[in-house]
């Protein structure tokens, strides 16, 4: 009987592992397509807006949903209430969202790399800079398709049938 | 000979799962990672099997030889 029960606790357990990869596999290109128009709505704020930074990126934190939103807020907060550069406060944001979302460290660079570009310019190469990220994201957009129509399917599978295999191996 | 079928079993649930994992690895282009799972399967199998001759070889002796 007890064997019973812990054969399924493993079974439950490595299947809840394979769903969860398979969760943050599918979460990342939702999660870049949101970054990429968060960056567009940003881009038409600046350019035809004329919007302060803190109250665009407020605007955006409103607009979009959970993982980035969070982000913008953030950064719209720290630009307000604390003393510091739009690079220092755009990375120390990066670095304090980061562990929520499902992105990897190539696009942690990206976005790094694009926070020391912001507002160091006038509005036409803020606009290039932008479209350069837009460009990067785009590349990791695809990349994270291919991921994911590789591996989805393939970690549920894996999670539940090394579950079986343990417990046969157990038994 | 409840033993020997218990032990029928566990091969034929080894068997099959490792055909699956081999698969699935196999679909999204991990062989190198298929193969090793399909050899480590028959490893283990490999000794389930031993342990059965063992026991067989020494019921043979202890007929034959008198120990």
């Amino acid at each position: 009987m007890i064997k019973i029960v812990g054969a399924i606790l493993i079974i439950v357990a490595t299947t809840l592992v394979g769903f969860e990869i398979s969760k943050r596999l599918s979460e990342r290109p939702r999660q870049l397509r949101q970054l990429k128009s968060a960056l567009q709505s940003l881009e038409a704020e600046i350019m035809y807006g004329h919007t302060p930074l803190h109250e665009a990126s407020r605007r955006l934190a409103s607009q979009l949903s959970h993982p980035v939103s969070l982000f913008f807020a953030d950064f719209a907060s720290r630009l307000t209430e604390t003393e510091t550069t739009v690079m220092r406060a755009w990375e120390n944001s990066l670095n304090h969202i980061w562990k929520k979302t499902a992105l990897k460290n190539s696009e942690f660079e990206i976005m790094k790399q694009f926070g020391e570009t912001l507002g160091r310019h006038d509005r036409i190469s803020q606009q290039k800079q932008i479209l350069l990220t837009l460009a990067h994201l785009e590349r990791e957009e695809v990349d994270a398709h291919e991921k994911q129509a590789k591996y989805e399917r393939m970690a549920k599978s894996l999670g539940f049938l090394s579950g079986l295999l343990l417990i046969i191996l157990l038994m | 000979m409840g033993l020997d079928v218990e032990i029928i079993f566990k091969i034929a649930g080894v068997g099959i799962v490792v055909a699956f994992l081999h698969t699935i690895l196999d679909q999204v282009g991990k062989k190198e990672y298929a193969q090793w799972v399909t050899l480590f399967g028959f490893i283990y199998i490999l000794f389930l099997v031993a342990s059965v001759v063992d026991n067989l070889f020494q019921k043979i002796k202890s007929v034959f030889l008198f120990q």
